[in-house]
């Protein structure tokens, strides 16, 4: 199982490779949002500086978004569900494989985005530990939620905006638990961000399990 | 008019649900007549106690609907593959709960939040139920969406059912986080006078309030389901016409 | 606002919310059906299905 979840991972990870479309496109459209953000603020330093936890994880769902969709977007544009089905991997090495390569390509996307918040909104990190479980934590329930509600819209005619529709509800708490844990590791609040970035680490936990458990049901056509 | 003319004018409709419909009407119209005019305004809200009787048991068959909808889907997922119908009795079950569901989700968000303009002084406050409400929302208007996308029916149906367990799981994870954020870091103010003490009269009128409410959902749910049935019907009567017109090209052509 | 009109407000749209969704439930399968040629035998009559649409 363990072999199969690398290669499924693999190849997700040489196809993005060669088209560069996470690094390229993704990863700038999301630093964009950062600016846009500011101009929201108005530019506010003491403002961007408090809401930079926030607002770095609402860039994360943008950017996220996009490379969930993208990652199932390939696999039925060449038909490769039915090669899926046909071929000896069993849907949960497929789901962990698929999470694994969004959990990578989401985790680059955030190193972007950290440094555009440590350099646009100028924050101080105070606890790089917290900063990086909860970025971790945050990203594994992002990755596991986005395989198992990108299979769900995979396909379907109207699923660029049926995705986000459905995925950001069950995002919410991800976004919440992350935005409090990273407030608690840039100083900027005072508690309890490792109780935020255990929640994360819960909820990963529960949609992994969620996943095994079903992920066949929604591979399956008719 | 006799009830078995009338039955054929009108789809959704037995003589079983017209009598249903008609004791919604009513017990509708008591529930107005109860909660407007007979129970006595509360010493605290005054007359805004008046919208628990609509916010309260409206909640509470949203709740119900979903819980409807997940245990169905549990019940779709496991008849599917045996059952003569493929488990679509379930699947349409699970549908119109969701529906009805969103519906009453709906109710409950407006009547609390003219409720909180006049208790609060705002339509809005980021309390954990008001929050966890508004996602459960969402949820379920994504679910109702996934169902009505063109797709083949036992995938989406499929689909829905996985969605519709997942989404379940969700409600307690969306309300602790919700919960725990707002008690973390909540000012002591706002947590004031959620719920009054509710007693004698206004007691009974909220049971009774309960009540009428079901009954109005039931009759919704079951005319709902029987729509989808219909909705059904004419996609498979669609498809078998266009494969007999191409059989019939066929044969012209050939 | 005051309290009696933010009561009758409340009130207000939960009936019209509720009675729109039963009308259109109810006016969506008498289309299907007719769509499907079930219920033709006796065409619809607005005024005949009065209690029908009000039921809520």
């Amino acid at each position: 199982m363990l072999a199969e979840t690398l290669l499924v991972a693999r190849k997700d990870l040489r196809v993005e490779w060669r088209a560069k479309v996470a690094l390229g496109q993704v990863a700038p459209l999301a630093l964009l949002i950062l600016v846009v953000l500011a101009f929201a603020l108005d530019a506010n330093s003491s403002l961007l500086e408090l809401g930079a936890g926030g607002l770095y994880w609402v860039a994360v769902l943008y950017g996220g978004t996009l490379l969930i969709q993208r990652s199932f977007d390939v696999e039925t544009d060449d038909g490769n569900m039915d090669a899926f089905r046909m071929s000896a991997i069993g849907a949960p090495s497929l789901f962990l494989g698929k999470s694994l390569a969004l959990f990578v390509q989401i985790g680059l996307l955030e190193l972007v985005l950290g440094s555009g918040i440590a350099l646009l909104y100028n924050v101080r990190v105070t606890d790089w530990v917290l900063l990086f479980v909860a970025a971790v934590a945050g990203t594994v329930a992002f990755s596991v939620c986005g395989v198992l509600w990108g299979v769900m819209s995979a396909g379907l005619r109207v699923r660029a905006t049926l995705l986000p529709l459905l995925l950001v509800p069950v995002l919410a708490p991800i976004l919440l638990a992350g935005s409090r844990a990273f407030e608690t590791a840039l100083g900027v609040r005072a508690d309890a961000g490792w109780t935020w970035a255990s929640l994360m680490f819960v909820i990963a936990a529960i949609h992994t399990a969620i996943g095994l458990g079903a992920f066949g049901f929604l591979l399956e056509e008719g | 008019m006799t009830s078995t003319t009338r039955s054929n004018a009108k789809m959704t409709a037995t003589p079983a649900t017209r009598v249903l419909g008609v004791l919604a009407i009513a017990a509708t119209a008591l529930m107005a007549v109860l909660g407007l005019f007979i129970s006595p305004a509360d010493v605290i809200q005054g007359e805004a106690v008046r919208m628990l009787y609509l916010h309260v048991p409206s909640i509470w068959i949203a709740y119900g609907a979903f819980v409807l909808t997940s245990v169905s889907s549990i019940l779709f997922l496991r008849a599917r593959k045996r059952r003569e119908d493929q488990g679509r009795h379930y699947d349409r079950l699970a549908g119109s709960a969701a529906e009805v569901g969103v519906v009453f989700t709906g109710i409950t968000l407006i009547t609390g939040m003219l409720w909180g303009k006049v208790t609060w002084g705002t339509y809005w406050q980021w309390d954990a139920r008001l929050t966890t409400t508004i996602l459960l929302f969402v949820t379920y208007l994504g679910y109702l969406a996934l169902r009505r996308l063109p797709a083949d029916p036992m995938v989406r149906s499929q689909r829905a059912a996985v969605m519709a367990l997942i989404s379940f799981i969700n409600v307690p994870i969306v309300h602790y986080s919700v919960d725990w954020w707002r008690t973390l870091h909540q000012k002591a103010s706002l947590s004031v006078g959620r719920r009054p003490e509710i007693t004698g009269e206004m007691y009974w009128t909220l049971l009774y309030s309960t009540l009428a409410v079901t009954i109005v959902a039931t009759w919704l749910m079951i005319h709902r389901y029987r729509v989808i049935r219909l909705e059904e019907l004419r996609d498979e009567e669609a498809l078998a016409a266009l494969i007999s017109s191409r059989l019939k090209n066929d044969d012209g052509s050939n | 606002m005051s309290e009696v009109t933010t009561v009758v407000t409340g009130w207000g749209i939960t009936f019209i919310i509720v009675a729109t969704y039963s009308m259109w439930v109810v006016s969506r399968g008498k289309i299907i059906g007719q769509e499907l040629g079930i219920g033709e035998m006796e065409q619809a009559d607005p005024g005949k299905d009065a209690d029908a649409t009000t039921d809520l």
